[in-house]
């Protein structure tokens, strides 16, 4: 079997390929062989796995959930280009693994390293990095998705403190997470420039979550709602200032997208190494289907869309690393690798037949699941318009007053 | 203690295709860490974590086989030795036990060598004995299970083929490691950052005093056949009754039942 991975050295070192041998040996060995039962518990059950919260916790002893976080605050040090590689080899076996690490550590354990105070990185970094608390980000309302500024949650200042109320839905590990970065308005009249961010503790009273059912992909991760009922969130807990909400919510999906594109590409290679297994197994009018032209042309598709998409993702993970400004080239990656995760999907099916129908195969479930991504984190329509906003001009990153850090390697490694 | 795990790089097993010459096709080879030495590192650094000591991997074979050394690093052993010489690319088991004999004599303060079983390519476990016959020590073959481990005295359960038997020796000795013996950890991400950065000291054979005269017969392969093909299989007729009455007669016919 070709490396699909290999000769990508102009951007990735001998770290990323241990890395990636470590990850996608603990996906295969701890993962892989239970994911069907899984997949089918949570079409069922509550929609809260059993598994899940064993897993989540292995991956932050292994050191996955803070791969990219600086030592000082508990992570292993490694860089940007390292969560993508990360994210790539969970979802290369199920995507309810990379969703983890999208929400966990690309939208919340990010933007508290971007924006948090010292204080605010040792109390929800650290143990976030080591996995010893789980995180979660809570933007999307019942009637606020694409359209953010229609959130109707509200924190309203009393003192030292912040009542916080509102309903956010959609929440991946809604039921697992012991932290949440919740945007909600401070001032609504400001509209977008009236949100603010805070990290709320599922110890606080007010705060409830319930599981969401019936989902299509996805099954064996947690999705579901959470409740803020006059909750008292101290101002110590507030992430930024008051009025960059917006922004906060924002930059945290330029990781959280990052890490859906990666993960994407590890979708497709799913796909591709499924659809060139059974096409050399299988005969059809006593040859391979491999040797038919029509099939040829689905691999083909897959391996294009399979490259340019990691391409797109390392260039993002690249200029992360040297702290530019990436929210073109990275909803550029999310888009394309989204997309094409699930045609080649799709065709993965096509080539096993009736076989991809059932879930006697994978191919199925990486069509299933990868179907939520042309939605989450930004629709597929809403990237298009950034896409041509961006080149019409009519769209530019202005700079923050805190920029995700550039990737610099003595200050990830001191302790 | 000073504990030494002898690793051996091979291909994984899935990635060998047969050339239609039956030569190995060695463009998609994925080279990994011996499975048994996998069992043996983890059970060195146990040890050594109980014991404060250290653990050096060694490893004879080209260049790339520091990728199994940096795994071993990157799992937690203290330090790795390359020990690479052209005149040893066609070495045998007997002759790679000599070299590597020689390297651990040379390190000099060794207690204990743990070691695969076999290897999964070659697989004729024989290294682990003969290293233990090059250096003289005692040799405790297939162990399952490491009940106590002191600087001086090491008690072992042994899975032989129809018995299990608990053996003590005294230090220095030579083990070689069975599948079920422990669970490997995978690398640390921690460490994974640090090895890259390890240097890897390559010995040759003229490091450790010897010369290719000195190792034995070298192997060669003089003919590759691949298995044969498998019988396809029988597919039974007729309504349930007579299928169960027959399948059973083909049972006992094939002597399984």
């Amino acid at each position: 079997m070709i490396d699909w991975t290999a000769n990508y050295g102009f951007f990735l070192n001998e770290q990323h390929d241990m890395l990636r041998k470590t990850v996608r040996d603990f996906a295969e060995k701890e993962v892989a062989p239970y994911i069907r039962e899984w997949d089918r518990a949570g079409a069922h059950e509550t929609g809260v796995a059993e598994h899940m919260l064993p897993i989540i916790k292995r991956m932050g002893e292994l050191g996955f959930l803070g791969v990219c976080i600086p030592q000082r605050y508990g992570g292993a040090g490694f860089d940007y280009l390292a969560l993508a590689v990360v994210c790539e080899e969970l979802e290369r076996v199920d995507t309810a693994l990379r969703v983890v690490l999208s929400v966990h550590t690309g939208l919340n354990s990010l933007a508290v390293f971007q924006w948090g105070t010292e204080e605010q990185k040792q109390k929800f970094l650290k143990p976030q990095a080591t996995g010893e608390k789980i995180a979660a980000y809570c933007l999307t309302e019942p009637n606020a998705g694409t359209d953010v500024a229609g959130m109707q949650s509200t924190a309203v200042r009393e003192g030292d403190h912040y009542v916080l109320n509102g309903e956010k839905t959609w929440i991946s590990l809604s039921d697992l997470a012991d932290h949440f970065l919740v945007v909600a308005y401070t001032d609504k009249s400001k509209r977008q420039r009236g949100m603010t961010a805070f990290l709320v503790e599922r110890t606080m009273d007010g705060v409830s979550t319930s599981p969401i059912h019936g989902k299509l992909g996805v099954r064996a991760g947690n999705t579901g709602s959470v409740v803020f009922n006059n909750v008292r969130v101290p101002v110590a807990n507030r992430l930024g200032e008051e009025g960059e909400g917006f922004k906060i919510a924002m930059t945290a999906l330029d990781n959280g997208r990052y890490t859906v594109a990666s993960g994407a590409t590890g979708l497709i290679q799913a796909s591709l190494e499924a659809s060139l297994r059974y096409a050399k197994e299988r005969e059809t009018f006593g040859k391979p289907i491999a040797d038919h032209q029509l099939v040829k042309r689905m691999i083909s598709h897959m391996v294009l869309n399979l490259e340019t998409a990691r391409m797109l993702c390392y260039r993002a993970g690249w200029l992360k690393n040297q702290g530019i400004r990436n929210t073109r080239e990275t909803t550029l990656a999310k888009w394309h690798a989204t997309v094409e995760s699930f045609n080649a999907a799709n065709d993965a099916i096509q080539i096993h037949g009736a076989y991809g129908f059932s879930d006697e195969y994978p191919v199925e479930r990486y069509l299933r699941n990868s179907r939520g991504a042309i939605i989450y984190e930004g629709t597929r329509e809403l990237q298009e318009l950034l896409q041509a906003d961006f080149a019409l001009e009519d769209r530019v990153s202005k700079p923050l007053r805190c920029e995700l850090p550039a990737y610099d390697e003595d200050f990830w490694n001191a302790e | 203690m000073h504990a030494v795990v002898c690793v051996k790089q091979v291909p994984e097993q899935n990635s060998v295709k047969i050339n239609s010459d039956t030569t190995i096709d060695a463009s998609g080879i994925t080279p990994i860490i011996n499975l048994f030495d996998e069992y043996a590192i983890e059970e060195a650094l146990q040890w050594a974590e109980k014991n404060d000591g250290k653990v050096t991997v060694i490893s004879l074979g080209p260049d790339d086989a520091t990728d199994s050394l940096k795994k071993a690093l990157a799992m937690g052993a203290n330090e790795a030795i390359l020990i690479n010489d052209d005149s040893l690319g066609q070495v045998g088991a007997q002759g790679a036990a000599k070299v590597v004999a020689a390297a651990i004599q040379k390190l000099g303060d060794v207690n204990i060598v743990f070691c695969g079983k076999q290897s999964t390519d070659d697989e004729t476990g024989q290294f682990g004995p003969a290293l233990a016959r090059f250096l003289g020590w005692p040799q405790l073959t297939y162990v399952f299970k490491v009940h106590e481990l002191t600087d001086s005295q090491i008690v072992v359960d042994r899975a032989l083929e129809d018995t299990l038997e608990t053996v003590e020796a005294s230090l220095p000795v030579v083990i070689t490691a069975v599948k079920d013996l422990n669970e490997p950890r995978y690398p640390s991400l921690l460490k994974i950052r640090k090895v890259s950065k390890q240097p890897i000291p390559t010995w040759t054979l003229s490091d450790l005093g010897l010369s290719a005269d000195s190792l034995g017969g070298t192997i060669n392969i003089a003919k590759r056949t691949p298995p044969p093909p498998r019988p396809s299989g029988e597919i039974l007729s007729g309504d349930v009754q007579t299928q169960v009455k027959e399948l059973v007669q083909k049972l006992i016919e094939s002597q399984i039942l």
